[in-house]
């Protein structure tokens, strides 16, 4: 008894000892005082993350994102300094925040440029291509993005699903092929959410959250974890449900999908982008009819189970309402990057439960329908994303 | 275990996407100067309505005149002046923006020479900066005088720049060692006056140098000013005396932009380009300057009430060179 304690604490001393050593060598390279390491002089830095445009006034959205504290001591409209005033105070912390409200009689449709000057004379801007009145959080917007989300999610997802009758009848071969078309598809969406996400990342994201790790990371973070539970939940099933379970994991994979895709349009419109916004409803909507597809793919050896079908569906294609809500009123390019990445992991886990679903067949995983259905399924997307 | 690493991204990305706030204050209501009322619990960021705490004073520099140490040789007035230059100095040019200025003498701009035609002027300039500068005065001088072949090198270096004072005018000085705009820009440079022999008439004499900081060194002026503090005069207005003769000294010292102007409301002016004739070229309520350009300006206010002065080019305006005069039945000074 006496032996095992000691033992045991000299386990947890043989792993206290390093991370102590460790952390005095960092206090001691990078600590106050330090001098060994010496970069030269901190540049400051802010981002202006948000521009609102409201009743006779603009309200910009600023991040402390340089290495050091600074104080905001001035703003401008196009590049002509205005009164304005501070929220909570000018003195940004690390990564704080702030509201800066400038009184302007603003001109809709036309484009600004908003500038915040800090203490030390530099000045940062952000350009506005066109202003819009701030969307407010009303119950008309609400219903009106939920009927978005609806048209864009839900419905395409369900016309997809009408294709189930066409491929339950097929050979085997070309439901392998259909099975690979799916994976094709969802591999170009993986694809296209990694984009999106470093996208926004590079354009409404300063440098100091590393936005593109942000991506890897999160990417790999919801594929292992959605991964397990799939294993969990298609190995607790029986053999016969084991496709239901298939399909339901790729219902969920899309509608994570979907989230990022209704997040994508809730945030144009909320950010006054009207052309883009349109582009996305059109687009979004054609290619999610594919996505009906990809469940429908799974179940088509089953008996047509209508109810079960409808349901995938709706978790596939009711995310985009949620999503158009978090953008439209709660947009930060840092939680779009986020579900961005989250629906993509999503994606590739459900590519790989397809993939695996493929293999269980004699033929094994890597045959002509496989390979076809992959390369035809990436170019109709490809394809469409040109067309729209 | 996967529940932990769920909690922890998530907390991570509320913190990220989430502002933090401090406590809330005490309300405060302010107007802006379009009329546009404003309340908020944090801090009003305003040139114009924010106290200026001002190391740089534009209404102690507006009148100011340095005759110099003045003696008699051979019945000629000699004018000895002082001017030290340095360059580490960092100062609010702005409510909250701090900027490395230049200076001679501690300011910007440098004091205001002034003498009379065909005095004998010598100019003692001690360097105590950590470059190389000098001091180059427009006007008549010998070659040897110009401040352009004679560098006074840093740490203390000195050269006393001797000639006679003229011609009659208003002329710059500034510092003459490349790269030169950034040696102006930063703030070396100011006025030097040469009254006629036959001195002008009595009046409220001021004078006015026309600059502009370039704080994030985009070759772009931020601010804009006369007598350097963005919207001073707008927030002091300038009192003069009804039915008294005003004298402006303008000089336009600008860098990064080709020209300023001078606009006056309410009122038009005698301009005496350079000062040298004494025949004004136009009366009216703008001209526009190049850089380094300079004149006279002369009127008076019949009626009291505020009337406002700055350039005409907008954007300079709306950066911070604007002001008011204040025109009065008595002026107490
Ligand atoms: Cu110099």
């Amino acid at each position: 008894m006496e032996s095992t304690k000691t033992s045991k604490a000299k386990i947890a001393a043989a792993g206290i000892i390093p991370l102590v050593l460790l952390s005095a060598m960092i206090v001691y390279l990078f600590g106050p005082g330090a001098e060994l390491v010496n970069f030269g002089t901190p540049l400051p830095n802010i981002t202006i993350e948000r521009v609102d445009f409201v009743e006779s006034e603009i309200q910009v959205t600023a991040r402390n994102t340089g290495p050091i504290d600074v104080s905001i001591a001035q703003a401008d409209v196009n590049d002509r300094i205005q009164p304005a005033a501070i929220e909570p105070d000018k003195h940004l912390a690390r990564f704080e925040t702030a509201l800066v409200r400038i009184p302007y009689s603003w001109n809709e449709a036309e484009p600004y440029e908003i500038g915040l000057t800090i203490n030390d004379g530099t000045r940062f801007a952000h350009s506005v291509e066109a202003a819009a009145p701030a969307i407010k959080p009303s119950i008309d917007l609400v219903s009106y993005f939920a009927v978005i989300g609806t048209y864009v999610g839900i419905i395409p997802v369900l016309i997809g699903l009408l294709w189930f009758p066409f491929i339950a009848k097929m050979s085997p071969a070309k439901y392998k092929f259909f099975l690979a078309l799916t994976a094709g598809l969802l591999l170009f969406l993986g694809i296209d959410a990694i984009e999106e996400g470093m996208e926004i990342s590079a354009e409404r994201l300063s440098g100091a959250f590393n936005g593109q790790l942000l991506v890897a990371t999160v990417v790999v973070g919801s594929f292992v974890g959605l991964y397990y539970v799939s294993e969990k939940l298609v190995s607790r099933v029986s053999s016969a449900s084991k496709s239901v379970a298939i399909a339901l994991m790729v219902s969920i994979g899309i509608g994570l999908h979907n989230l990022g895709e209704g997040l994508a349009i809730g945030a144009a419109i909320g950010l006054g982008e009207i052309a883009l916004s349109t582009f996305l409803i059109v687009g979004f909507t054609i290619h999610n009819t594919t996505e009906g597809l990809a469940i429908a793919a799974p179940m088509a050896r089953q008996k047509p189970m209508i109810a079960k079908l409808a349901a995938m569906g709706v978790i596939a294609g009711a995310p985009a309402i949620f999503g158009a809500w978090i953008g439209g009123f709660q947009y930060s390019p840092i939680s779009a990057i986020i579900f961005l990445s989250v629906g993509a992991g999503a994606i590739f886990q459900v590519i790989v439960a397809i993939l695996k679903w493929i293999r269980q067949d004699e033929q094994g995983l890597l045959s002509a329908p496989t390979a076809a259905g992959i390369a035809v399924g990436m170019i109709i997307m490809y394809v469409t994303s040109i067309l729209i | 275990m996967l529940f932990a690493i769920a909690a922890t991204a998530t907390l991570a990305a509320l913190y990220f996407v989430y502002p933090i706030t401090s406590d809330a204050k005490e309300e405060k209501i302010f107007v802006t100067h379009t009329g546009g009322v404003i309340k908020t619990s944090g801090d009003v960021l305003d040139p114009i309505y924010t106290a200026q705490t001002v190391e740089i004073d534009p209404d102690k520099y507006l009148r100011e005149f340095n005759y110099g140490r003045t003696s008699s040789v051979d019945g000629k007035t000699v004018r000895e002046y002082t001017i030290i230059a340095e360059d580490d100095k960092v100062m609010e040019i702005s409510p909250g923006v701090f900027y490395n200025v230049w200076t001679f003498n501690g300011t910007v701009p440098g004091p205001t020479i002034r003498a009379t035609e065909g005095d004998w002027v010598k100019v003692k300039f001690i360097n105590m900066g950590s470059k190389t500068h000098t001091i180059h005065f427009h006007g008549f001088h010998a070659a040897e005088m110009d401040g352009v072949f004679e560098p006074v090198g840093p740490g203390g270096g000195q050269f006393t720049y001797e000639f006679e004072a003229g011609p009659a005018g208003v002329h710059p000085y500034h510092c003459h060692v490349m790269p030169l705009e950034e040696h102006i820009s930063h703030g070396l440079y100011g006025v030097y006056i040469v009254d006629p022999k036959k001195p002008r008439p009595p009046a409220d004499e001021m004078v006015m140098v026309l600059n502009g900081f370039d704080t994030d060194f985009d070759a772009e002026n931020n601010f804009y000013g006369a007598n350097t503090i963005p919207f001073y005069y707008q927030h002091h207005p300038i009192q003069i005396k009804k039915g008294e003769l005003v004298r402006i000294y303008v000089v336009n010292i600008l860098e990064f932009d080709q020209i300023n102007n001078f606009h006056l409301h309410g009122n038009l002016y005698h301009y005496y380009p350079t000062g040298t004739y004494s025949v004004p070229s136009a009366f009216t309520d703008m001209i526009t300057l190049s850089q380094g350009e300079r004149g006279i300006m002369e009127f008076t206010y019949d009626t009291p009430g505020k009337f406002m002065f700055h350039a005409h080019k907008t954007e300079f305006a709306e950066k911070g060179w604007t002001g008011l005069f204040l025109v009065q039945d008595e002026v107490v000074q």
